[in-house]
């Protein structure tokens, strides 16, 4: 009965779940069920446990320690002793604790639960690894592979460090993880990947390429969440009373649901999203209640977005249509053969010494054969920009695309990389396409597209 | 924060330090070296004002009772000294503990302290500092012996006959 009075007492949504420990006793404290004297009597306890834990981390051959070791340390512990006392039924057990356990009991408590948790966390990332998604994307592989999170189960240091989560974990959860720390967090992360995994697995992998194509056919280098690309489809399916499972929204019907909703009040848009969703789970056929859970933990998110795209009316950019790239035709150009080494010398000490820019073109028209000699040229020529201009003119469509594949325009923080030489070319490159005709200017983008990567 | 870990210095702990040096007037008297009560207060004070200087923390009585045993048989300590030396001493010790990045331990700090104190800085304070540990620290953290110097390198060199 008393721990039912304690429990209400403490506000639990008024605790930290990072810093458990110090909350429980600063809510414990300012509601009266700890006075003065616990607090203080639970201080120096922590502090005669630092002191312990120092000593053993010195190895005993250093009295004293960096504040920051000794902090990071005082840290680990009270993390350690939180995961415990969060492990309690209730608040009310977890103060009742606090008043009769000693700080040392309470660690070794919370630091067996710690080795349990890590065992477990290994056993997840395992089954993560084991349902991944097949996709490009570069960060969702990363982030599952040994050096992303794999990392964790190499330097996780629980003794000194538990309340850190080391590991490369770049990859953004549809639901992200908040106020977890240490092992715990690492626990949630990998239970939230495996669960977006699980319901990815509904889907051919082909299908999610296609899917992500429509949203960006460069998402393998974007921090997209492919979780949330995936539902979103197939509410977008859902609405349209089309099988979710191809996943294939039309343009038309994009634009048909923007103007349906947007006749709708937020609240009834949400109602339907909220009904779609149903209508998936029951679709895909998923009993796991934790799946279930974690799609309906992600709507808000999602409703939010696509009510913000009904009102903007950029809704088609929420329910994209799938792109399958393999279809556009493919180009591949061969650069050709380049001149011998003594010629090209020759040539680029006359260019260099010609004195008139007629006499310049006229040479390299007479003298170079290939693309790849040309685009030397243009570097190693000192070519002015008008004369660079007129050699582009000379280009045929195709070429200039190649150019431009290859010499791509950069943003200044990029181009700090490049030679003087490149910097200019695409500059002068960047300012001639700036200056043609945009039908043309469509035409050499397609095919700069179409260009098969080298 | 309930838990400031820098507001230790409990006056439990600095009583504790200054009962520590005192005791250890029973063995320095015979080098005829004797701390006062205040003496002893005072040089807790200064490793309360070095361990602060330099970012760092202790727990217990510290190392002023160990730079004590080290040093109280050296020939360049005596009364006239004493007190100023410990100060000085236990100020470097803190400070040379962060230089080094903790790669020695208390009791070989020291021991080097009093080697080079005695041997090639004849008592000069200011040479073991500036010189010797500066050296040593130095030579830690680019992963050389602690007692490697750049002559010795040289002569190496001119042993092989290369230069």
């Amino acid at each position: 009965m008393a721990n039912i009075e304690k429990s209400h007492i403490i506000d639990k949504n008024k605790l930290s779940g990072e810093f458990y420990f110090a909350s429980i006793l600063q809510e414990a404290y300012a509601c009266g069920v700890l006075d003065k004297s616990d607090i203080e009597n639970i201080q120096v306890q922590c502090i005669e446990f630092l002191a312990y834990k120092v000593e053993r981390y010195n190895s005993g051959e250093s009295s004293s320690i960096r504040v920051e070791a000794a902090e990071n340390i005082m840290k680990s512990n009270l993390y350690t002793i939180g995961v415990y006392l969060k492990s309690l039924p209730d608040v009310g057990c977890a103060v009742d604790e606090l008043k009769i356990a000693k700080v040392p009991e309470m660690y070794e408590k919370g630091r067996k639960l710690i080795d349990i948790k890590f065992r477990t966390t290994e056993h997840i990332y395992k089954l993560a690894q084991k349902n991944r998604v097949a996709t490009l994307n570069y960060t969702y592989n990363a982030t599952l592979s040994g050096d992303g999170i794999g990392l964790f189960f190499k330097s996780y240091n629980p003794d000194y460090e538990a309340h850190e989560c080391g590991g490369s974990i770049d990859y953004q959860l549809c639901n992200p993880v908040i106020d977890l720390a240490g092992v715990e967090f690492i626990q949630k992360y990998l239970e939230s990947l495996f669960l977006e995994n699980e319901f990815c697995k509904n889907f051919e992998a082909i299908d999610i390429h296609h899917l992500l194509c429509g949203y960006d056919e460069g998402y393998k280098d974007l921090l997209i969440n492919v979780f949330e690309q995936v539902l979103v489809g197939t509410l977008g399916c859902s609405l349209m009373k089309r099988n979710v499972m191809k996943l294939d929204i039309l343009e038309d019907e994009a634009w048909y649901l923007q103007s349906e909703l947007s006749k709708d009040e937020d609240y009834l848009i949400a109602l339907k999203i909220s009904k779609a969703a149903e209508e998936v789970i029951e679709e895909l056929s998923i009993t796991n209640l934790a799946l279930s859970g974690y799609i309906e933990e992600s709507l808000p998110k999602i409703t939010s977005n696509i009510v913000h795209a009904v009102r903007t009316n950029t809704l088609m950019k929420v329910f994209v249509t799938k792109v399958n790239p393999d279809l556009r035709p493919r180009i591949e150009f061969s650069t050709g053969v380049k001149m011998d080494d003594e010629e090209y010398r020759k040539l680029i000490d006359e260019l260099t010494t010609c004195r008139y820019s007629s006499d310049k073109l006229a040479l390299i028209k007479e003298k170079v054969r290939s693309f790849a000699d040309i685009e030397d040229v243009l570097f190693d020529a000192f070519l002015s920009k008008r004369e660079v201009f007129v050699l582009l003119n000379s280009f045929q469509d195709i070429e200039i695309a190649l150019l431009i594949k290859r010499h791509p325009f950069s943003t200044d923080i990029e181009a700090v990389d490049l030679s003087e030489t490149e910097q200019t070319l695409r500059l002068y490159l960047k300012e001639y396409i700036r200056r043609l005709a945009e039908d043309r200017k469509e035409r050499i983008f397609e095919l700069v597209r179409q260009l098969i990567d080298e | 924060m309930l838990f400031e870990i820098m507001n230790m210095s409990s006056s439990l702990v600095q009583k504790q330090a200054v009962a520590e040096i005192e005791k250890c007037n029973d063995f320095t008297v015979r080098f005829g070296l004797v701390l006062s009560h205040s003496d002893a207060a005072q040089l807790v004070e200064t490793r309360t004002f070095a361990l602060k200087t330099s970012g760092r923390i202790e727990f217990g009585g510290g190392v002023i009772h160990k730079l004590i045993w080290a040093f109280c048989d050296s020939p360049y300590i005596s009364m006239n000294n004493y007190t100023e030396i410990l100060h000085e001493l236990t100020e470097m010790f803190y400070f040379y503990k962060n230089e080094t990045l903790d790669l020695m331990s208390d009791d070989d700090l020291i021991k080097f302290m009093k080697d080079s104190f005695d041997g090639k800085c004849h008592g000069s304070l200011e040479l073991l500092a500036g010189r010797e540990l500066a050296n040593m620290a130095r030579n830690l953290r680019c992963g050389y012996a602690t007692n490697y110097s750049e002559d010795m390198a040289y002569d190496e060199e001119d042993d092989d006959g290369e230069y």
